[in-house]
């Protein structure tokens, strides 16, 4: 279980900290697609030892974007992607209109276009 | 369709007592201002939800109701002809204070065996946004612009 001891700034952080990481992006991807994975599912597509999977794990887990259920013997993974949505609603959403979404247009249409 | 992933998982930290989390998801005032514009009343016996047009979006069974704890009822997606023929699933809400007078609220929704396309209709934005909008209207006092949408 996550523990939310400390205030609104050190949970982004940790958010933030989670999925500066191509590692655990791909684990997020993975439970994206499919809900409740064991360890061993989610290390089969890794070329990484049990252990190091286990680490990105909970750092995603400290960050609240992966969440835990015991079933019989194994424990599966489920993504929560509350605390992404509240970063995008507090941070990305106040720069999605205007000129930053102009940009992103332009970059769209830009790269759109190269032959 | 596995029982893994029959199964959703979801979990938000509110700076609000469990009492507040409790009236917020069981009583229609709130529920309006935060689930797609739901009216949901939530009693021992049963889970009602209705649509702004008062049509009936879901109706089940409680099988636990436990305040200001722990609220496990059965869902129906009546608001949708396709998914209403579904089988019924289950929901479960349990709020656990933290310290800091925060709370965890976590929603397991699970036994979506027989409702794939109702666990397609729900995941993703479906409860993420009904748990932001929930957040923002018990930390700000205001629903989110356009959550209650």
């Amino acid at each position: 279980m996550v523990t939310y001891s400390s205030g609104v700034q050190d949970d982004d952080d940790r958010v933030f900290k989670a999925l500066a990481d191509p590692t655990r992006r791909r684990l997020l991807d993975r439970l994206f697609e499919r809900e409740g994975l064991s360890l061993t599912e989610l290390e089969s597509e890794l070329e990484m030892t049990r252990f190091g999977v286990a680490k990105h794990l909970r750092v995603l887990e400290e960050a609240g974007l992966v969440l835990s259920r015991r079933s019989g013997r194994e424990k599966l993974h489920f993504l929560n992607a509350v605390p992404i949505r509240l970063i995008h609603d507090r941070w990305i959403h106040k720069y999605a209109e205007g000129p930053a979404s102009v940009l992103a247009e332009l970059k769209n249409s830009l790269e759109e276009g190269d032959p | 369709m596995t029982t893994s992933d029959a199964t959703q998982v979801y979990q938000v930290s509110i700076k609000t007592t469990p009492d507040e989390v409790w009236k917020a998801i069981t009583t229609p005032e709130f529920t309006a201002q935060y689930f797609h514009r739901a009216r949901i009343t939530v009693t021992p016996d049963a889970y009602r939800s209705y649509g702004p047009d008062d049509s009936v979006w879901g109706d089940g069974s409680v099988a636990v109701w436990d305040p200001p704890h722990k609220l496990v009822h059965e869902w129906r997606s009546l608001y949708d002809p396709e998914l209403a023929l579904e089988e019924p699933s289950r929901v479960t809400w349990e709020i656990t204070q933290q310290d800091g007078g925060i709370c965890l609220l976590t929603v397991t929704h699970d036994r979506l065996e027989g409702a794939p396309r109702t666990a397609r209709s729900v995941s993703g934005p479906g409860w993420t946004s009904v748990l932001t909008g929930l957040k923002a209207l018990l930390e700000t006092g205001r629903p989110l612009s356009g959550g209650a949408a």
